[in-house]
């Protein structure tokens, strides 16, 4: 074959090009136009504020990353999360201490996400299906443990450690942002460096080709699901702590906002591609987002509407890139 | 016989004669260039296409040959060029104009909706109407299943397309095309999921609809289809024009070096090596819901078996059993061990390598890189305790991107990107590294360029020299009769014969495949059970 030369794509193909770049830059320009309106967006105590409230959301977010990679969708994340609040609310109001409490959650969280990757790796039915089911089964358990009563955990023994975990700071750093940063970088660890993140890549990207090199695709699936419901019962506990109660009503925009994140941050929703950066990336955009329209004090109400956007002109940004590169990279014959 | 004046872009020692000038034209293109961000694609190419004629377009891939096609097509616009039908210039500027030209183009990318029935696919955009505007359903079927009758293909109306096999998948499109009124029929590596007898039947329309007047443009490097039908052959070479050439006049030496730039010498290069033992010992494999009677069959190291069929002989349902992708039924030993079928893993563990027929499908990650293309099939080995050791990943890589001359320009581009050879060879070249102790390759060369499968024959009889039996089953007989030992003829879900290479031929080998040990009525049976 004769090399040819390749002149280098002109910046902004670059851009448009690189997965994650196009979000990033994105971030900071929202980030720009917020600091120039509102003065106060760049102080530190702002700034630890969109940390402190979107850490549920990337809590949860790490987990559906997973499986979207995988080339599934887990619907029942936000009602999962209602279900592992309510047991863990439920154990600290019997007087049970945080460590045998919290472990209690993601071991709860663990089983939800179990039974999903069950009825979907072993029974073949389709993830879609399933974690609708789920959604709305979770959802109707977290209503009926305490009988459609949220749960005040403040003046319960075992809250307090909770309250200290996500709440708390060393210095003027709050200990969820290293809690979070930690978690990023061993999700991305996992993604990158274990046979276990190759596996879901190869997944996304062809189930059969997975199948047919010997990777056992309905134990990954399962696990996968598992460890969504385990994100589901540690965000529990970030929410409880958060809330100083469990909620059996669901937040009705978390859902949306996981999702959104992870395919803001350039995981591809058909699977094989994508990564947990991004997704912060993807987490950070919308908190920004919101954080600026509470500091504008336009209406909460308009959040759904801004958010729901961006999410469709972001996966529509994402496809627009694919094209590019993939007419950049054409084969030509 | 007056001579055309064609661009000559090369000095080969014995020009090949130039093409007649001939009647009129019907489509003309001129000066066509097309760049792709760092690669011009095609450079000033002009081709006339003359109705009554086929016109062979080809070259390695990589040529420029499906740019131009689709440039044609409408699916694609030139930087530069004209483009004239009929003798007037005009712009082609979506697949929807060039078939209001009467342009028709079917490609090697299906483009079936699977969920549609055979008779909606044919006439998708174009449903017959009642004086209601509701869709015709009887006018439908009927028109649906002449359009089939003409062809000669024997699949139902009514059935799902996503039901059919890959040949009869590309014998509806072609339907489809043919009932659209075209005048050029663009024909852009069609054959290749084509086993031979379907083939054959295509090559049959191709030159009825020739003679009735049709203009065909054939992309396609497989020397007998050109030489089958083609009256004249353009060949591209790195997006140039290197010469139009009259065939048959042209010889097929000629047109191969046209093609590549240099002489392949021995295309099969065949070795003679030693035989051992017997390594694979396959006593009744069957499936049990699917094509495969009970069937069995022996391979020694060092051995090359091929299997020859027709589509629905079991031929590819023997390699995908083998390899654990379907379930099966019966024994597998490989070195006297007994194979869990059904289970890819296992057969893996097993010391089976399979390679199976639909690279996109069952074996490339198209979205991920070369890199991980390679180690999807070693990850055991460059694990420890689950945790990849990247290292040794990229070096083994590297060593095996150099080893089976993978044209890749880093290991971390998109494999999407390679060219159709280029996939293979890190299909071929991730399962051979395993060292198996059995290949089984299913279709290992489809639609692939000259120069790749004479590469990709090289490697095959490297991995039996090495020690592996190899199982290689095909549609196309000449690669079988190149590099087999030994050729097995599956008819009608079940072996019919076996041939030794010096007793094989193409004739002995085509007349089991389509009677079995009866006649050529039973061949039209197994296509009615099909459906």
């Amino acid at each position: 074959m004769t090399e040819r030369s390749r002149p280098a794509a002109p910046i902004f193909q670059q851009i448009l090009q690189n997965r994650y770049a196009g979000a990033l830059f994105s971030l900071l320009l929202v980030s720009a136009i917020v600091a120039a309106t509102q003065p106060v967006f760049l102080t530190w105590p702002n700034l630890m504020n969109i940390v402190k409230s979107n850490s549920v959301v990337f809590v949860l977010a790490i987990g559906a990353t997973f499986v979207v990679i995988a080339g599934a969708i887990d619907l029942a994340v936000a009602s999962a999360t209602a279900a592992c609040a309510m047991v863990l609310g439920l154990l600290l109001v019997a007087g049970m201490p945080a460590y045998v409490a919290i472990p209690a959650a993601l071991l709860f969280g663990g089983f939800l996400g179990a039974i999903n990757g069950t009825l979907i790796s072993y029974f073949k039915i389709s993830f879609f299906v399933v974690t609708l089911g789920s959604l709305s089964m979770f959802q109707s358990f977290a209503l009926i443990v305490n009988d459609g009563g949220s749960i005040s955990v403040f003046s319960s023994p075992g809250f307090a450690p909770i309250s200290a975990f996500v709440n708390g700071n060393i210095g003027a750093v709050p200990i969820i942002l290293v809690f979070d940063l930690a978690l990023l970088l061993i999700a991305g660890g996992v993604l990158r460096y274990t046979a276990f993140g190759r596996a879901l890549y190869a997944i996304g990207a062809n189930t059969e080709a997975a199948r047919l090199n010997g990777i056992d695709v309905k134990r990954i699936m399962l696990l996968v699901f598992v460890i969504a419901g385990l994100m589901a019962g540690l965000g529990s506990v970030v929410q409880v702590g958060r809330l100083t109660s469990a909620s059996a009503e669901i937040d009705p925009t978390l859902l949306l906002t996981v999702l959104a994140a992870v395919l803001i941050g350039g995981t591809a929703y058909t699977g094989g591609e994508g990564g947990v950066f991004g997704t912060m990336i993807g987490v950070l955009f919308l908190g920004v987002i919101q954080n600026g329209l509470t500091l504008s004090g336009v209406s909460s109400f308009w959040q759904g509407m801004v958010s729901g956007l961006i999410l469709i002109l972001a996966v529509w940004l994402g496809g627009l890139r694919q094209v590019l590169r993939r007419r950049r990279q054409a084969r030509i014959g | 016989m007056s001579l055309a004046v064609v661009e000559q872009r090369c000095e080969p020692a014995d020009a090949p004669p130039p093409p007649r000038a001939g009647a009129a034209e019907l489509v003309r293109v001129e000066g066509i260039s097309k760049s792709f961000p760092g690669v011009r694609a095609l450079n000033d190419v002009s081709l006339t296409i003359r109705p009554g004629e086929v016109h062979a377009l080809t070259g390695e891939n990589g040529s420029g040959k499906s740019t131009l096609s689709r440039i044609i097509a409408g699916m694609m616009k030139p930087d530069e060029g004209r483009i004239f039908v009929d003798g007037r210039e005009c712009t082609i500027d979506s697949p929807a104009a060039a078939l209001g030209m009467g342009i028709v183009m079917i490609s090697q990318e299906l483009t079936l909706a699977p969920t549609l029935t055979v008779a909606e696919n044919i006439f998708l955009g174009r449903l017959p109407r009642t004086r209601l505007g509701l869709v015709d359903w009887s006018r439908l079927e009927e028109d649906a299943a002449l359009a089939l009758a003409r062809l000669d293909v024997h699949v139902s109306p009514h059935a799902r397309v996503g039901d059919l096999s890959v040949e009869f998948r590309q014998e509806v499109e072609i339907a489809r095309a043919l009932s659209a009124n075209a005048r050029l029929l663009i024909l852009d590596e069609a054959t290749s999921s084509l086993s031979e007898a379907a083939t054959a039947r295509l090559l049959e329309r191709v030159r009825q609809e020739r003679d009735a007047g049709m203009a065909i443009l054939m992309i396609t490097h497989r020397m007998p289809e050109i030489y089958a039908v083609s009256s004249v052959a353009t060949v591209l070479r790195d997006g140039n024009l290197v010469a139009t050439v009259a065939l048959p006049e042209a010889t097929e030496s000629q047109l191969v070096r046209l093609m590549v730039g240099r002489e392949i010498n021995d295309f099969y290069g065949k070795r003679s090596i030693p035989v051992g033992d017997r390594v694979l010992r396959i006593r009744d494999l069957h499936t049990p819901a699917g094509i495969l009677r009970p069937t069995s069959l022996e391979v020694r190291r060092g051995e090359i078996v091929g299997i020859a069929g027709l589509v629905g002989s079991g031929k590819s349902e023997f390699g995908l059993a083998l390899g654990g992708a379907i379930p099966g039924a019966g024994e597998v030993e490989v070195d006297g061990r007994p194979v869990r079928l059904g289970d890819p893993r296992s057969a893996i563990a097993a010391g089976i390598g399979f390679v199976p027929d639909d690279r996109k499908s069952s074996a490339l990650l198209l979205v991920r890189s070369v890199l991980e293309n390679f180690s999807l099939a070693w990850m055991d080995r460059l694990c420890r305790a689950g945790l990849l050791d990247t290292r040794r990943e990229r070096s083994q890589v590297e060593a095996a991107v150099k080893k089976y001359h993978v044209a890749a320009a880093s290991p971390a581009v998109a494999i999407a990107t390679l060219s159709g050879g280029n996939q293979q060879k890190v299909i071929l070249g991730r399962t051979f590294a395993r060292q198996p102790s059995v290949l089984v390759l299913s279709e290992p060369t489809r639609g692939i360029d000259v120069g790749a499968k004479s590469e990709i024959y090289r490697m095959l009889q490297d991995a039996a020299e090495a020690g592996a039996g190899v199982v290689v089953i095909s549609s196309e007989l000449p690669e079988l009769l190149g590099i087999c030992d030994r050729i097995a003829v599956f008819f009608e879900g079940g072996l019919a014969a076996e041939f030794n290479r010096d007793e094989a031929t193409e004739e002995a080998i085509a007349h089991v495949a389509v009677a079995g040990t009866g006649s050529r009525a039973h061949a039209d049976d197994r296509y009615e059970e099909l459906e």
